[in-house]
């Protein structure tokens, strides 16, 4: 970071640049100092009378868009969230790179993915109790019959989201097979399902709930490898990890675990996902 | 491998995004017009110190991805105080801004081109700065580099796509979104592809008609 300027500065040699540069850098550090906190972020909602949430609309079935209009899990999850704490919802759809840095900046209060709860994403995010079963399986061709379990992946090629706790898992799960398998890291998901469509690679690994809803989808180009190969993982949503959060992350805790007793997690669980799942309750120790 | 209904269902949608793109495009185009000419003739001031003001925003702007810029005035600039903009305001602000700094070296080129006698005419006759810049430099330089002009006025259109990373639906996000739905990968971005056309052919058809007219007027 230090030698960045310095060497800029060589390049022009004046004064007025390297005084723009220092006020620049000192501008970065500032801005890099946490924010104090301030204030009450569940007031703040309740205030505004809107729970702002981002999310990407390219991750059916939690959230996709049908005709152009938001179709999903989180969407009627959030729906009852918002009926819980007596706000109106609104998303903001964003590619997945932009949504987490926009949850920092304040663009808005919660991230819905969701997103698998990890340990090191537990020391950055404040995650609100899980929703789904998250455990990664593979999804392959439809006429592929060379890939029946997921063993068949070993010496072929398989895609994964880049950065993605489904990534870790694969590379985990590929380590333990007889040949080699070469990993192919995607942006999004979408890119390597389409990279499997056009036999690129021979599988992409995807949490279970993902790959089965686009496998039903698309039955003729696509199937699911059974069984998932991962330990066990969850999907969660997230907030900011400061003292102002923490207010609406436990009333959303409240929310979800209501959702959890009366049933109307399951009943959207069955509806998007296929089948109900056994999730726990609060917070919990992540495998990984 | 083509689906009609499909097709018709998902037209009206990036026809949709077809505004958003146009809109943000067309502010950011005029904002970096006026930029490219301040800085284009800062770049030719006699005065060192705004000389260097100028070559230090081209720098920059043109140094920069614009991806990175995008990321930076929606993301960062909220964290030391400056207004937390919407999406809009974000996409047009990074665009106007990268735009002007190419502007600019087109238009210092479309500067250098006119003649030293006719400023120092201009002089004589009693004509102030700004006068010289706005009835004599602009409309001599926006006639000689009006292919590069256009050039770049396609470029930029191109590169809005890049504004989906501050949250906007734009075409290019709108395709990928479809995309992301039906997994008609290849005629969603077919069709996106197509609504680019829609926008730059005539805009290069409009550019080579005005580079012919203007043409006549000087013959």
């Amino acid at each position: 970071m230090k030698s960045y300027p310095m060497q800029l500065d060589s390049c022009f040699g004046t004064k007025v640049f390297s005084k723009t540069l220092k006020s620049l850098s000192l501008a970065v550090a500032l801005a890099l100092l946490p924010l104090a906190a301030h204030a009450d972020q569940l007031a703040d909602v309740k205030k505004a009378g809107e729970l702002v949430v981002g999310t990407e609309m390219q991750f059916a079935p939690f959230d996709f868009l049908e005709a152009g209009k938001q179709q999903g899990l989180n969407a009627e999850l959030f729906a009852e969230l918002g009926k819980e704490l007596g706000v109106k919802i609104k998303f903001l759809d964003l590619p997945w790179p932009s949504v987490l840095p926009g949850l920092e900046a304040k663009k808005f209060d919660v991230v819905a993915g969701p997103i698998i709860v990890t340990k090191a994403r537990k020391e950055r995010y404040h995650f609100v109790s899980p929703i789904a079963e998250a455990t990664v399986a593979l999804i392959a061709g439809a006429k592929d019959d060379s890939i029946k379990k997921p063993e068949d992946i070993s010496g072929k090629t398989v895609g994964a989201g880049k950065g993605s706790a489904q990534l870790e898992e694969l590379k985990t799960f590929a380590a333990t097979l007889p040949e080699k398998v070469t990993i192919r890291e995607y942006v999004d998901n979408n890119q390597a399902y389409a990279d499997l469509a056009a036999k690129r690679i021979v599988a992409v690994a995807n949490s279970l709930p993902n790959i089965s809803y686009v496998a039903a989808q698309k039955a003729n180009l696509y199937k699911v490898v059974q069984p998932p190969f991962g330990k066990k993982s969850y999907f969660a949503y997230l907030g900011r990890k400061d003292a102002d959060a923490d207010s609406l992350i436990a009333a959303l805790d409240t929310a979800v675990t209501k959702m959890h007793d009366d049933g109307r997690l399951a009943a959207l669980q069955k509806k998007w996902l296929g089948a109900e799942m056994d999730v726990p309750k609060g917070d919990f120790d992540p495998t990984w | 491998m083509f689906d009609w209904p499909l097709l018709q269902q998902n037209a009206p949608l990036l026809l949709d995004a077809l505004w958003v793109t146009l809109q943000v495009s067309i502010a950011a185009l005029a904002i970096g017009f006026v930029i490219g000419i301040v800085v284009g003739s800062l770049r030719l001031s006699p005065v060192p110190l705004l000389r260097r003001l100028g070559g230090a925003y081209i720098f920059v702007f043109r140094g920069i991805p614009l991806l990175v810029q995008l990321l930076f005035i929606y993301y960062f600039l909220p964290r030391i105080g400056l207004p937390n903009v919407s999406p809009t305001m974000a996409a047009i602000i990074g665009l106007s801004l990268a735009a002007g700094a190419y502007i600019a070296e087109i238009m210092r080129g479309g500067f250098l081109a006119i003649p030293g006698g006719q400023l120092e005419a201009a002089g004589l006759l009693g004509l102030s700065t700004s006068q010289m810049l706005l009835r004599i430099r602009v409309p001599q330089a926006v006639r000689l580099t009006l292919p590069a002009l256009v050039n770049e006025m396609i470029l930029l259109i191109k590169a809005s796509s890049l504004v989906s990373v501050v949250g906007l639906a734009d075409l290019t996000r709108t395709a990928q979104n479809l995309a992301a739905s039906d997994y008609m990968f290849i005629q969603d971005y077919l069709m996106l592809a197509g609504f680019y056309c829609l926008i730059n052919v005539p805009l290069a058809y409009c550019g080579s008609l005005l580079e012919r007219r203007l043409k006549e007027q000087t013959a």
